[in-house]
């Protein structure tokens, strides 16, 4: 799929690959790390089109569940480029976060969050 | 209740922990719907002020809110409460409230006639001030100042017959 990136770290839109954590995965949720390539960047930047990245999704248009029964839908989706440890490229991250990041030890997007 | 219930953003319900859908738009503004009636409505643009059972047309044609207006009012009148502050005790404020219209006249004024007495003090002790001071020039400077002193007092003379 197609995904708008919610960070400056100079790519635009992604286009996901592969999800990473199993073999057979169909499909990525919000917290999932995908690898993806850059389709659309932002020119004068580190990151160039066709670049392979890896991106963690924190926005997506399918509902997110949550224990206590709210259920969630953006708008968009939308990932943050990340390097292979976790920590995002950017520095700066728009639009609404979700707070299941926090869970997955992804707190340095959640604390650059607006919301 | 020990969670919040939370209200439908299109229809104006309540939303119990545990329903309800909640959507972030793409600006980042937040949405509660109570259930998919209300957040189909919302995707296919239709405005709660024209759907007859949201909270929204209730309240654009005033359904139920003459009741509720009414009661505020009638709290809102109150009695004036007889009791004690700090710069004057019950006895004083009972004593100025009983006194007749003419001894607060008669007060009123004899605290005028002070005030104008203070007023006419200070303004004759400014007078033989600027004597003073006029005299001692004149001794060392020439007559040209003599004018000059007396314009000013002139304004002030004007000034103290107005008040009056």
């Amino acid at each position: 799929t197609h995904l708008n990136v919610a960070d400056n770290s100079g790519a635009r839109e992604l286009m996901c690959i592969r999800v990473i954590g199993a073999s057979n995965r169909r499909y990525a949720h919000i917290g999932d790390v995908i690898v993806a390539v850059i389709k659309e960047a932002v020119p004068n930047t580190p990151l160039e089109r066709s670049e392979v990245i890896r991106a963690v999704i924190v926005r997506t248009c399918k509902e997110l569940k949550r224990d206590n029964g709210m259920i969630i839908r953006y708008d968009d989706n939308a990932a943050v480029v990340i390097d292979q440890e976790g920590n995002p490229k950017g520095t700066r991250i728009f639009g609404a976060i979700a707070r299941e990041l926090r869970q997955l030890n992804f707190t340095k997007i959640v604390s650059l969050a607006p919301e | 209740m020990v969670l919040k219930t939370e209200l439908c953003r299109f229809s104006g319900a309540k939303i119990y922990p545990g329903k309800g859908i909640r959507f972030v738009r793409g600006d980042s503004q937040v949405f509660l719907f109570a259930n998919s009636k209300c957040k189909r409505y919302f995707h296919n643009r239709l405005k709660p002020s024209k759907l007859t059972w949201t909270a929204m047309y209730r309240k654009q044609h005033k359904k139920d809110i003459a009741a509720e207006a009414v009661k505020k009012r009638r709290r809102t009148t109150k009695k004036p409460y007889s009791r004690s502050i700090v710069g004057a005790t019950l006895e004083v404020i009972q004593k100025k409230r009983t006194e007749k219209p003419e001894v607060r006249d008669a007060a009123r004024e004899a605290a005028l006639r002070e005030i104008k007495e203070r007023i006419k003090k200070t303004k004759d002790e400014k007078k033989a001030k600027k004597a003073e001071l006029m005299s001692k020039q004149q001794k060392t400077q020439s007559k040209g100042n003599m004018p000059k002193g007396a314009a000013p007092k002139g304004p002030k003379l004007g000034g103290g017959g107005g008040k009056r």
